[in-house]
């Protein structure tokens, strides 16, 4: 649908000085447009996320770049406001970007029509649409981690393998009362049916600061397990109140967003145990992060705390980039130039690329742009992120199903 | 000099009425509506279709919480809630088939009749009692349209305008844009038309004193739940203009309580009452975010600011705070006082006797 203003407007030619002013795109660099909320919502996330971008492509010029381009970022802040957002996206544009990433739900929920328009990729990394990962009804957008779906399907699939089996288990579903909150539900009640467990689900309000009252109902229906489905602020609350209605630590299983930071708030030794989804390996124990300690951490050219580094948060921003650099360099060997077109196609030459071990291996193919959905369950020790399992995946045909009628839905 | 009121004679009632008697506020109306209609051939795209396209938008929305808040005098803290029952009724109307012009009558009626049934409040409760009223219709809005899929758009929560055209143009492009430059023309003039109807001096005595207002014949019922009706309708077709011409998509997000407080800051900061104002005002909150921070990120470019990424974004937030505090102390009144001062002086000048 929608050929947006700009558009037309560009065709007819004289009007337009902006574009052929800076979206000339200088040949020795490639365009990132990282535009996030720093100030709103995701703050929880943010700086870490994006220092963990910012090192991974500063570590990727130290080494001379790609084939001798070099990473430029174009970094605004968008509050989360989906008006803020159109603004950076269209100036990101001008300035060359061929690709974009919003880590906000609403303001990436806004570009897709206008990025799949302008075929500029966008990453959704852990966040909007998870029916993108249809590569085929969203060709230039790219969830490239595991969709909520997948993570719920693991989650359960967790719980049968290494918790005893899910038959005539009874499992809670504590989410805030958004639509990401609300996301997994589907699925997993699919899953109630085929694996025999009863499935219970529990919407707390936003922001999520306050929780006791649904916990005393949590409580009531005597769950086994408890998956706890917030971001933010709301997650630790969720834990301290899961642990002060009687349920053990190691029933707690969390969606991707439990990091270092809610175990300080909730008190390091309180939360040993409870588990989490994670997408991306925490830690410095990596090559990847070593190589950014010593070749950028040191020498000074970092762009934050250091004691950010390694965090959960850091590395899923430096997987990020390590993926999209790989999609480049395979977009440049392919077309020697980057653009929004080479860089969607530079994402399907990537195969089974796991970033020296940060990530699970993921392949992109022009159907499917979650690149496997693979995750894995760890457990906070007292001290850091144990993982409890390999990388996998589960009833991935139940993620697909979810995915299909989604996309279905948005091509209507 | 610059507005000559030699020669300028009303001799009938009718031109003593018009709504710009003084022949330089009128041109002045003139010329920026004719920079309005040539906007996209002489401003850059990325100008137009970021910033004059949302500020119309915010703009009409901010008329009509302005014709609630300023005019009548009623507290709206949940117009953000209205602009979403446009936005979402006018999809669902257009997604069944019917015509783009009915579907946003009908945006607008649905709005206004679940507006006034929250309005209704105003009829027992006034000032910050009515606050609260409103902020529940925020919140009930926000709790149906998020717990209601066949309301929300499914799993995903996200509904896309169908396509669709206005009086046999497709909307698209540049058509976008005069959508929604006509809508807030078309607002503009009623709500500058009602201000000097009899109309609107019954809501504003209703608003300084409702119960003077009704010793002089004045029905406070009627008044204040037909200035609820009309407002939410106008926000409504808003709330549905902003979907269509300029999200293309809307989520819950979108409307939620913040996007309230936004309104009612526009409101403020322009000056309550004024169409002016709304339009300053619906500018100072949208734009001037953005250009701060565009602003603020180029002195990080070239080297002038050299902190991290964070910090970067929270110096506009900083500077942005900073200036809605000077510019309510330097003008309590708003923006629109500071325009009306500025255009006093000029009315008598070279003299110094403008001040009022």
């Amino acid at each position: 649908m929608n050929h947006l203003l700009r558009k037309t407007l560009l065709g007819s030619a004289a009007t337009i000085t902006l574009a052929a002013g800076t979206s000339a795109q200088a040949d020795d660099t490639i365009t990132f447009g990282l535009l996030q909320d720093f100030t709103a919502v995701y703050t929880f996330v943010t700086d870490e996320y994006h220092q963990g971008q910012q090192d991974y492509l500063e570590l990727i010029n130290q080494r001379g770049g790609i084939e001798g381009k070099t990473f430029d970022t174009f970094v605004r802040d968008t509050g989360n406001e989906p008006d803020r957002g159109i603004e950076a996206y269209s100036r990101a544009r001008g300035e060359g970007a061929v690709l974009v990433d919003f880590l906000s739900t609403p303001v990436s929920r806004a570009i897709v029509d206008r990025a799949l328009d302008d075929e500029t990729v966008m990453i959704t990394p852990l966040h909007g649409r998870g029916d993108a990962s249809h590569g085929e009804t969203f060709p230039y957008v790219f969830p490239m981690m595991a969709t909520y779906w997948a993570q719920a399907t693991a989650l359960i699939d967790y719980i049968d393998e290494h918790r005893g089996g899910l038959e005539g288990k009874t499992i809670a579903h504590v989410y805030i009362d958004t639509p990401f909150g609300r996301e997994p539900i589907p699925v997993l009640e699919e899953l109630a049916e085929r694996e025999g467990f009863q499935l219970e689900t529990f919407a707390y309000p936003t922001p999520g600061t306050e929780q006791s009252a649904t916990w005393s109902n949590v409580r009531r229906a005597r769950p086994d397990h408890v998956l706890i489905w917030g971001a933010g602020g709301g997650q630790p609350v969720s834990v301290r109140e899961a642990i002060r209605n009687g349920i053990a630590p190691e029933d707690i299983l969390s969606v991707v967003w439990l990091a270092e930071t809610d175990a300080n708030t909730v008190g390091r030794d309180r939360f040993e145990g409870v588990r989490r989804f994670e997408a991306v390996a925490a830690g410095t124990d990596y090559p990847i992060i070593e190589a950014i300690q010593e070749e950028v951490i040191e020498p000074g050219h970092g762009s934050g705390s250091e004691e950010n580094v390694g965090t959960s948060y850091y590395n899923i921003g430096v997987a990020t980039m390590a993926v999209a650099v790989e999609a480049a360099r395979n977009a440049i060997e392919e077309h020697g130039v980057v653009t929004g077109e080479t860089l969607r196609d530079g994402f399907y030459g990537i195969e089974d690329y796991d970033a020296e071990g940060l990530m699970p291996p993921v392949t992109f193919s022009p159907d499917d742009h979650q690149g496997g959905g693979m995750g894995r369950v760890s457990k906070w020790d007292g001290d850091s992120w144990e993982p409890l399992t390999d990388w996998f995946s589960a009833h991935e045909d139940v993620v697909w199903e979810a995915i299909e009628r989604d996309a279905a839905d948005f091509r209507d | 000099m610059f507005y000559r009121l030699t020669g300028v004679y009303q001799t009938d009632y009718a031109k003593d009425r018009a709504l710009w008697p003084i022949p330089t506020d009128r041109w002045i109306a003139l010329l920026l509506l004719a920079i309005a209609i040539a906007a996209p051939f002489i401003f850059q795209v990325h100008y137009v279709a970021n910033y004059m396209l949302p500020w119309l938008i915010w703009s009409s929305a901010a008329l009509a919480l302005t014709l609630l808040m300023g005019v009548a005098g009623q507290l709206h803290f949940g117009f953000a809630a209205v602009m979403a029952i446009g936005a979402y009724s006018s999809i669902h109307l257009a997604r069944f088939g019917v015509p783009f012009e009915l579907a946003l009558l009908g945006a607008g009626l649905i709005s206004a009749v679940i507006g006034s049934i929250f309005g209704a409040a105003a009829l027992r409760v006034k000032g910050l009692y009515l606050v609260m009223a409103t902020l529940a219709m925020q919140y009930l809005v926000d709790w149906v349209i998020v717990n209601v899929p066949a309301i929300s758009g499914g799993a995903q929560a996200t509904l896309r305008t169908p396509d669709v055209s206005f009086l046999f143009i497709p909307l698209e492009s540049v058509w976008l844009y005069y959508m929604a430059l006509l809508w807030t023309v078309v607002v503009t003039l009623f709500v500058l038309n009602i201000k000097r109807s009899s109309y609107g001096r019954a809501l504003v005595a209703v608003r300084d004193k409702d119960y003077a207002a009704s010793i002089i014949g004045v029905s406070p019922f009627r008044y204040k739940l037909s200035a609820f009706f009309t407002s939410s309708f106008i926000g409504g077709i808003s709330g549905a203009i902003l979907a269509f011409c300029y999200y293309q998509a809307v989520t819950p997000e979108q409307f939620g309580f913040h996007v309230s407080i936004q309104l009612v800051a526009m409101v403020l900061v322009g000056g309550l009452g004024s169409v002016v104002g709304a339009y300053l005002g619906a500018g100072f909150v949208l734009l001037l975010p953005m250009i701060l921070t565009n602003f603020v990120a180029g002195l990080g470019a070239m080297g002038i600011l050299n902190v991290s990424a964070s910090l970067l974004a929270h110096i506009p937030l900083m500077a942005y705070g900073a200036l809605i505090i000077v510019f309510l102390l330097a003008e309590p009144l708003g923006l629109a006082k500071i325009y009306d001062n500025t255009r006093k002086y000029f009315l008598v000048w070279p003299f110094r006797h403008g001040q009022s």
